[in-house]
């Protein structure tokens, strides 16, 4: 499939079935440099499936095209070089300390201190970086897991970081910290990241798809795409704006 | 880089286990059967001598082939006697040994023809087990451990019933055999391979340490991270499979070295495979002989006392140990 595009990254008719299910349908998504972009809807819609595809890490029939930086087909190596991927449920090995997991993420680049340091930094790890992960909270394993991304692209410009979910467990104070390296990540790049949260997701990306039955059915700038109207019918829920924070409509107890 | 102190307790281990597997032997007074210690001299030292060798070469590549297996399943758990592998190997030796004495082959050469049957059978049976393990994310311990031990079992009563259709000479040999015993008199060319065996296993696995490493993560991370995960299963399995192979042809199905020897070397050495590599190696070499002197002590000399009975009567309950630790659950 012939793709032309200036886009960072870009899906084409990226398409996945599990079994009889069809977890994501031809859906062609394209990311632009300095874009956040945040991929919302209901649980089952088919984020984590397009945030896999979009890694590379899809496989099986229609898997559909597949660009980085206008290169059709990039070799395993150059795509670890330059893009970065945080599972749902990241499984780090319980044996290594914290420090030695983020050192796991410069497999590509190879060996940098430095780059490790400041991927432990960001996540407000490193008081904590000798202790293996097995004694760490779920929360700060969820952060060593965005810094092991972070270091595994720390000197790449451009450069592409993908998150499924990486607010799970984390306390308010924590995502605002990682939301200051997914900007930073953002200057020099693009950061895809999939969230529950529409609320989060206004306020943190600028730009996001809206998706529904493994279909994309809104996309654009943040502001014009997380609205009470396409979430509502998204969601199949009452999402209401409260303050200006986006929120799913709940009676008030008695 | 800083080398860790553990692997000077490793190495000393080892030493220690040579030492006394050197100096042991019976009471040379005729006293009835007390053990000694004496340096040995002319045709007794390079006997045991040889006997250190043999034991500390096929203790390596048990270590190695329980190191692979266990990053591999990504599982503690794992290694070639626990999972049936060396029961596996121990029918295609059976099978070999029968289809010799049918076939009537000649005893020259058959060791290889024995290699060949027992890394037939490691391959075989490591297939079997690690589908049925398998699961979505990874490999569930349980399934895992429960196939291998029904596995073994099933290889064990199909060595049991071939043994039954060679004459009895030769069954008291696979018997004795099928409980793990180093051979008396290795012949030269036998203990050239299982060092090849050694050596290649360290080799192919010290190559591919980073990548190692970055596969104990889960399987989306490593593969974005840069690593070939199909490559390096490949090459897990059939590095696995091959040195459990040799190690059984040679001396049987010598249990519980594969899984306490990388057990010890991550207990001293840390999880990263630069260490583990060399550091299981060096302890399975080190329980092997250790256990080789132990059985030396135990059986004075008489020579009857298969070496797989001392690693399993040291070997189980540290099992039992790892899985009442919940190891497993890793």
């Amino acid at each position: 499939m012939e793709i032309l595009t200036t886009a960072l990254l870009a899906g084409m008719r990226l398409s996945q079935r599990y079994g009889a299910t069809v977890a994501l349908h031809e859906t062609t998504i394209e990311v632009e440099r300095g874009q956040i972009l945040a991929v919302v809807g209901p649980n089952g819609c088919g984020k984590s499936t397009l945030l896999r595809a979009l890694a590379g890490l899809a496989h099986g029939e229609g898997a559909g095209g597949f660009s980085l930086f206008s290169s059709k087909v990039p070799s395993r190596e150059h795509r670890a070089k330059v893009m970065a991927f945080v599972p749902q449920r990241p499984d780090l090995a319980a044996d290594f300390t914290a420090r030695e997991v983020v050192q796991l993420g410069r497999f590509a680049r190879g060996a940098d201190e430095y780059a490790v340091g400041d991927a432990l930094r960001a996540v407000g790890l490193r008081v904590r970086s000798e202790l293996p992960m097995r004694v760490l909270s779920g929360g700060e394993r969820q952060r060593v897991a965005v810094a092991r991304a972070l270091a595994q692209i720390d000197g790449a410009d451009p450069c592409v970081l993908l998150l499924d979910e990486p607010f799970s467990g984390i306390d308010p104070g924590e995502v605002s910290r990682i939301v200051g390296a997914l900007r930073a990540t953002a200057e020099r790049g693009a950061v895809v990241l999939s969230l529950h949260d529409p609320g989060l997701a206004r306020a943190i990306a600028t730009h996001a798809a809206v998706m529904s039955g493994g279909r994309i059915v809104s996309h654009g700038v943040a502001s014009e795409v997380l609205v009470p109207e396409t979430l509502t019918k998204a969601y199949g829920h009452p999402i209401d704006q409260v303050a200006g924070w986006l929120a799913p409509r709940i009676e008030p107890s008695r | 880089m800083k080398r860790p102190p553990g692997f000077v307790i490793v190495v000393a281990l080892l030493a220690a286990g040579a030492l006394l597997r050197m100096l042991l032997g019976p009471a040379a007074d005729d006293s009835g059967l007390r053990v000694s210690l004496s340096i040995p001299t002319g045709e007794v030292l390079s006997l045991r001598a040889t006997a250190v060798l043999s034991a500390a070469l096929v203790g390596a590549v048990l270590g190695l082939s329980g190191l692979a297996l266990q990053s591999l399943l990504r599982n503690p758990l794992a290694s070639p006697f626990v999972l049936g592998i060396s029961s596996g190997a121990g029918f295609g030796v059976a099978c070999v040994l029968v289809l010799g004495y049918l076939f009537a082959w000649s005893g020259a050469g058959l060791f290889g023809r024995e290699v060949f049957g027992a890394v037939a059978g490691a391959a075989l049976s490591l297939a079997i087990v690690s589908r049925f393990g398998r699961q979505t994310d990874g490999h569930d311990p349980t399934t895992l451990v429960l196939s291998g031990v029904i596995l073994g079992a099933i290889f064990s009563a199909g060595t049991a019933l071939l043994e039954h259709m060679v004459p009895f000479g030769l069954r008291g040999d696979l018997l004795s055999w099928m409980a793990g015993r180093l051979p008396e008199l290795p012949s030269r060319g036998e203990l050239i391979v299982v060092a090849v065996a050694a050596v290649g296993g360290f080799a192919v696995l010290a190559r591919r340490t980073q990548a190692l490493d970055v596969s104990m993560l889960s399987d989306d991370e490593a593969r974005s991270s840069g690593v070939n995960l199909g490559a390096l299963r490949g090459t897990l399995f059939w590095t696995g499979g091959i040195l459990a192979g040799v190690a059984v042809a040679y001396a049987g199905p010598i249990g519980f070295v594969g899984l306490v020897g990388p057990h010890i070397a991550r207990r001293l050495l840390g999880p990263r495979h630069a260490a583990l590599v060399p550091g299981s190696a060096l302890a399975g070499a080190a329980l092997l002989v250790l256990a080789d002197a132990v059985r030396q002590a135990i059986d004075l000399g008489s020579g009857r006392l298969p070496v797989g009975v001392v690693t399993a009567l040291a070997g189980g309950p540290f099992f039992l140990w790892l899985l009442r630790r919940g190891a497993w659950r890793s």
